[in-house]
């Protein structure tokens, strides 16, 4: 290797880390710095290594951090649940649909996330025919709701975060090698156990990352929360809304945001391990 | 290996350099401390004079019309930038508290906030005086009953852009028994009933249906009323606490009574004649809104010129006629009732003395910013419970 080529990987990797460095390197350093300080905006901050602001963070608001991760595990739940069957028709089924139907799972990005959300509220008001249905089959009160609910923050996190379920689950079932599925059933497996023992165990990548691309931001949520939920649906991301632009309390602010960073980084190596790195990477380094 | 380990080294290498570079940088900007202990003892008054050339105004969204920015640029020839980039008075302060501190403006010569947050800006010194001199179309014809407010005596620094009233608003055909504050809390609409999530506006009326006068109100008797928030958040009397949206809520019938602004009302009751604002029987939450002259303003004696401009009785009937608030300006109503009989028969727009007679200026909880603090967070727990 010349020193020339050498350095050809540097180079290319070089705007991409500069990129990384300014917008993600020196600002998280300025958070930190920020979570550590106290004082108030109008006197200014003063770095006193308050790590106070992390202990309260966690005691006074743990029932939201909770909510948050409740609400996004069943969220990524209900996605994997309604994308797996929907990428899997695209992939295997759709034939000359195919590309229609794809395009159909992006369509909603072409209206903002915001309107989106306020959308769902006339879906679930309390007099739409969604809503009387469910009141019809009891699975909603006669004077129950679904606006202001739990449920209606759930559907709005599971519907706004759906496509990113669907894309990288429809990528790994596209990616199969249908002569597998076909060895399978040679094999005397039935339909259902090549889908146990082949597909699924090499779509595992798809799913390993369509969950931590649906989980990660539906647990840093706050707009659902705020159109769709009522007084007690507030998430961790409504915490940290309401301490940086209403009660100006940045360094709180800042200790809550790098505590949910935290627990997410912990979640996701403890889903890594558990899921094992392959799954996320693909296994290439074996097969090839 | 020596390759993937040497290829190791440098990556950590690289990770070192950037760590040391940020700390460098932070070292090199100082300890962003600010300016502590800044005050109004020392505030200057806003040259007035000739006015020409450029101005910048911040205003919050949908508070004038289409036609008088363009409409006083020709007058005047002043080239004006507006700005609709208030949407909150916490969040704006955050956003231009750290070049206001500075001394500067971020090239804003008129933005426009609320008496309480307009006050606390003077507190800290980010404000200029102005001078009446130049002002006088403004102080000729200013209703007599804002000239002279409780954050503001004689109007040193602060000059009303709208006002208006926090009340109730009733759906009557779901809700026609709602007359006080404490009707909201009737079980009869649990889960019916909505409150503005601005402290100020929602937490003084809640006072004043207890008996306590919310303007000679306690820590206590604030931290009281939110305890009762609280409680009827957690029994599900009080649905959402909301901004303007409270009226897309109502239109739809998921609430039957909410506190609520006047102006939101006015604009949606002509579509919805079930919806109505009702003057709680123990009175509203009178407000304004003030336009300000920061520190640092580039181009005063424009801001002037628009200050007047817009008292003018015949260009002010524009702006109301369109935002529907309360104009502090007097002889529109003369304007407009030749030519919107409708608006300015409206109670709402030009309230009677009668009509607002139990109201009271809203306030800010007493104390220290500290104490006030405190109370802000414990409202901020009821809303994101």
């Amino acid at each position: 290797m010349t020193f020339r080529q050498r350095l050809t990987p540097y180079g290319l990797l070089a705007p991409g880390l500069v990129w990384l460095f300014i917008f993600f390197v020196i600002p998280m350093y300025f958070m930190a710095e920020l979570s550590l300080k106290t004082g108030s905006l109008e006197t200014g901050y003063q770095l006193t290594w308050a790590w106070n602001n992390y202990t309260d963070a966690i005691s006074q608001y743990s029932t939201q951090f909770w909510r948050a991760f409740y609400y996004s595990a069943i969220a990524s739940f209900l996605c994997l649940l309604i994308g797996y069957p929907l990428a899997y028709a695209i992939a295997f089924k759709a034939g000359r649909w195919k590309n229609l139907m794809l395009f159909a799972v992006v369509a909603p990005f072409f209206t903002t996330y915001l309107i989106r959300t306020i959308a769902w509220k006339t879906i679930l008001d309390d007099s739409s025919p969604l809503v009387s249905f469910l009141k019809t089959i009891h699975v909603v009160p006669a004077d129950g709701r679904v606006l202001a609910t739990s449920a209606a923050v759930i559907a709005g996190l599971t519907y706004n975060f759906l496509p990113f379920m669907v894309l990288p689950l429809f990528a790994a079932l596209e990616r199969l090698d249908r002569r597998l599925l076909e060895a399978g059933n040679d094999l005397y497996a039935s339909t259902a156990q090549t889908f146990w023992r082949v597909t699924l165990p090499l779509t595992m990548p798809g799913i390993v990352a369509g969950v931590l691309l649906t989980f990660i931001p539906a647990a840093g949520d706050y707009v659902n929360a705020i159109f769709l939920g009522g007084t007690s649906q507030a998430m961790i991301g409504n915490v940290i809304q309401s301490k940086y632009l209403v009660v100006n309390d940045y360094p709180e602010a800042a200790a809550l945001s790098f505590t949910l960073m935290a627990i997410i980084l912990v979640a996701l190596i403890v889903y890594i391990k558990f899921a094992g790195a392959e799954a996320l990477m693909g296994e290439d380094e074996e097969a090839r | 290996m020596s390759a993937q380990r040497s290829t190791k080294l440098r990556l950590l290498a690289l990770a070192a350099v950037a760590l040391i570079a940020s700390l460098a940088l932070v070292a090199c900007g100082g300890d962003g401390g600010g300016l502590s202990g800044s005050s109004n003892e020392n505030a200057t008054t806003a040259e007035g004079g000739e006015a020409s050339g450029s101005l910048k105004i911040s205003n919050w969204p949908l508070y004038i019309d289409n036609k008088t920015i363009k409409e006083f640029q020709k007058e005047t020839g002043i080239k004006t930038t507006y700005t609709e980039d208030i949407n909150d008075n916490n969040e704006f302060f955050g956003k231009v508290q750290a070049q206001l501190s500075q001394g500067e403006s971020g090239g804003r010569d008129i933005m426009i906030v609320t008496d309480w947050m307009a006050e606390k800006m003077w507190n800290l010194g980010y404000v200029q005086k102005i001078d009446h001199a130049y002002l006088e179309t403004v102080f000729d014809n200013m209703l007599p009953s804002l000239k002279d407010p409780a954050f503001d005596p004689g109007r040193e620094y602060s000059v009303p852009w709208q006002s208006g009233m926090t009340g109730l608003v009733v759906r009557e055909d779901l809700a026609p028994d709602v007359k006080s504050i404490n009707d909201l809390f009737d079980p009869k609409y649990k889960g019916k009933v909505t409150m503005l999530a601005e402290m100020r506006d929602t937490v003084p009326l809640v006072m004043a249906a207890d008996g306590v006068d919310p303007t000679e109100a306690t820590t206590e008797d604030w931290m009281n009323a939110i305890d009762k928030l609280q409680k009827n958040v957690s029994n599900g009397q009080i649905r959402r606490f909301t901004g303007n949206d409270f009226v897309q809520d109502m239109i739809k019938g998921d609430v039957v009574a909410a506190i609520g602004w006047s102006g939101d009302t006015v604009q949606v009751e002509t579509d919805n004649p079930n919806i109505k604002y009702v003057q709680p029987a123990e009175g509203c939450s009178l407000w304004s809104d003030n336009m300000l002259i920061p520190v640092g303003a580039p181009n005063s004696p424009a801001a002037y010129e628009f200050m007047n401009y817009v008292y003018e009785p015949e260009n002010q009937a524009q702006i109301t006629e369109y935002v529907n608030y309360v104009s502090p300006v007097k002889g529109v109503k003369e304007v407009l009732i030749k030519q919107d009989p409708e608006i300015a028969n409206n109670q709402l727009i030009f309230p009677s003395d009668e009509f607002t007679e139990n109201c009271f200026t809203q306030i800010s909880p007493p104390g220290d910013e500290a104490e006030q603090k405190e109370v802000e967070q414990a409202f901020q727990n009821v809303v994101t419970g």
